[in-house]
């Protein structure tokens, strides 16, 4: 199941905690994302995702464990990962024109103008406008101009559409989409929301509380569950893996990682939709985490995993 | 130091040339540069002024004082006198913040707000290493600050120079505000200053508390530096007589001074200076005292006190430095040897 095509983000048991006796924002994360992948990185606020994309990026060292990116330590990769803070930082005093030729001083040789003209000119901006006078949007605009203008292989966006109206985030995700589709750039965003990204990105990473709770191909993941709806008290659920499960009534719905043994031809069963499976693993934090991509350190402990869920 | 690890941190950018980071630092500190340079050029026209137009009117002010000598109505010009004074005051307490304006600066705008808005995080994301980040925000700044406080002091220097002997309330050399700006310990200071801001912004990583630990850690630096100053450099002692009375007493740099006793002990800090007054007398009497003795630094001391002084200063601005880039380089990502 474990593709061997080059990683472009790959965490071994990641930890980071702020302050000697803070929590822990992110805890034995283990995961990885191939190259050329959209990965929709998900969860509620506080699950750790701006802490996850911090250091990839090399903003933050991690407390332990580690995370490789595009197969270097985040600190070497830095000239060919490009990241867009949550605030969308940019200096105020500079103008749009200003803010895009600093982009290209910082980035010598791997600077793309025309692409990064493209994206402010896309948006109606005027090239002499002071950044502190632009709109949320058009400062996210901006902020995705310095980032897709520095050629990167690897995109890291937190929670890159936040402020947009949905013309601008249709636009804008577009233009992600087809900077991917042209490159094969990696591109890594973080939302809460899931309709955002359902549409466009491949790859899956549900953060909750802090860790892991599933990661890898959203077919994948989708074909791992199932839902089910059966009459309350006769089904045996033991031999799977139960994710949430539900009675109304005389009716037990649940969602279900079924085992070896094949389900009863009786029980009414679907596919489950992305949105299903999010919050049904957000609900019950307690329920075991899935990794159908781990890293290939880890590939040992994901079998045992494995083990446990089907003797469950 | 670190800094040389930057490079390598740039990785394929480095093989198309440097980022031009120096160029981008002084853009977006344009208004702190142009403060400066104003700060500088107004100091040094008062200065060149201070030392040519007002002390030869101050001093002439002076000669027709002394001139007067006993004579019940006379007239000199005592304006020139006081507004050469009052001029001399302003600089040298403008030279004397000197330290604690960049200390200030470099706290807030330099490094606190950067962190604080996230700027400082986009510039690492653009090809920027984080430790090049830093050696660059000391550096540039450190520069110009060496630069503009250096002229500042020359001219200090000429402008008290200028008055030595003519004007009767000329500063001495061991004033404090007048010490300090005539020397380089000013330039250390405020190279301590910048390097407190810098470490203060890090630490807080917030504009306004930087600016107040900034200023707190410049402070200490400066109260420390004068708390030690006179324990740098070997003193000299003066030994006198009761008749005779206390020899060099607040004419240097003051150390010690009291009374010797007959046995050889020293009783410091006894502020009796006649042994015609009753109370005095019985005291001197009553300690077996036979003479007075003043520990001090006389004016020969002045530039081995401003080197040690100035050498300790800087001292400290690197353990800051230092520790500045430790701090950058445990909460981000460094390089691992390893990889």
């Amino acid at each position: 199941m474990t593709t061997h095509t080059r990683a472009a983000l790959e965490a071994v048991a990641l930890g980071k905690r702020f302050g000697r006796r803070g929590g822990w924002a992110l805890r034995d994360c283990a995961f990885r994302l191939p190259a050329g992948r959209i990965c929709a990185v998900v969860g509620p606020n506080g699950a750790g995702k701006s802490t996850l994309l911090a250091l990839a990026a090399g903003l933050l060292g991690p407390t332990e464990g580690s995370v490789s990116v595009l197969g270097a330590d985040p600190a070497r990769a830095r000239a060919r990962v490009g990241f867009v803070a949550q605030g969308k930082p940019l200096h105020p005093q500079l103008t749009v024109a200003e803010t895009l030729r600093m982009g290209a001083d910082l980035n010598p040789g791997r600077w793309d103008r025309a692409t990064a003209e493209r994206v402010v000119t896309a948006g109606g901006l005027d090239p002499d406008a002071r950044i502190r006078s632009l709109s949320g949007g058009q400062h996210t605009r901006v902020a995705l101009a310095l980032a897709l203008g520095k050629r990167t292989e690897l995109l890291l966006l937190d929670e890159p559409m936040a402020d947009l109206d949905p013309l601008a985030r249709h636009d804008l995700m577009g233009l992600l989409m087809g900077q991917s589709a042209q490159h094969g750039t990696t591109i890594v965003m973080s939302s809460h929301v899931v309709a955002e990204l359902e549409d466009s990105c491949d790859h899956l990473l549900l953060l909750g509380g802090g860790r892991i709770r599933l990661a890898g191909d959203i077919d994948e993941l989708l074909a791992a569950h199932t839902r089910l709806s059966v009459p309350a008290g006769s089904a045996d659920l033991s031999t799977h893996t139960v994710v949430e499960s539900r009675t109304t009534g005389r009716q037990l719905s649940a969602l279900i990682r079924p085992g070896a043994a094949p389900l009863p031809a009786d029980w009414r069963t679907g596919p489950p939709t992305l949105e299903d499976l999010i919050l049904a693993h957000l609900r019950n934090p307690g329920a075991t985490a899935l990794t159908t991509t781990a890293p290939a350190r880890t590939e040992e402990i994901r079998q045992t995993e494995q083990t446990e869920e089907t003797t469950a | 130091m670190t800094a040389l690890t930057a490079p390598a941190a740039t990785g394929t950018a480095h093989t198309h040339g440097s980022p031009r980071l120096t160029r981008w630092l002084l853009r977006l500190h344009r208004s702190a540069l142009l403060v400066w340079t104003v700060f500088v050029l107004l100091g040094s026209a008062l200065l060149l002024w201070l030392a040519g137009p007002l002390t030869d009117a101050a001093a002439e002010g002076w000669r027709q004082y002394n001139a007067c000598g006993t004579t019940p109505r006379c007239s000199y010009d005592q304006d020139a006198i006081l507004f050469y004074k009052s001029t001399y005051n302003y600089v040298a307490a403008a030279m004397a913040g000197l330290p604690f304006l960049v200390a200030a600066w470099a706290g807030a705008a330099l490094t606190g707000r950067e962190l604080e808005s996230g700027t400082a995080q986009l510039a690492w994301t653009q090809g920027v290493s984080p430790t090049r980040w830093l050696a660059l925000r000391l550096a540039v700044p450190a520069v110009a600050v060496t630069a503009g406080a250096s002229l500042l002091v020359l001219l200090h220097h000429r402008a008290w120079s200028a008055a030595q002997g003519r004007i009767d309330t000329g500063k001495p050399w061991h004033d404090v505000w007048t010490f300090h700006a005539n020397g380089p310990t000013t330039v250390a200071l405020a190279l301590a200053g910048l390097v407190a801001g810098a470490l203060a912004g890090l630490v807080l990583r917030r504009t306004l508390p930087a600016l107040l630990l900034g200023l707190a850690l410049a402070a200490g630096v400066w109260g420390t530096a004068q708390l030690l100053m006179p324990h740098l450099w070997p003193a000299v002692t003066e030994e006198t007589s009761l008749q005779q009375g206390y020899g060099h007493l607040y004419s240097g740099i003051q150390v010690d001074h009291g009374l010797i006793t007959a046995s050889g002990g020293h009783v410091p800090k006894l502020e009796c200076y006649t042994t015609v007054s009753g109370g005095c007398a019985r005291e001197l009497e009553k300690l077996d005292a036979v003479g007075y003795y003043s520990t001090y630094h006389p004016v020969s001391h002045y530039w081995p006190l401003q080197l040690t002084t100035g050498a300790l200063v800087l001292a400290v601005a690197g353990l800051g430095t230092a520790a500045a880039f430790w701090l950058l380089r445990h909460r981000t990502a460094t390089p691992r040897t390893t990889a």
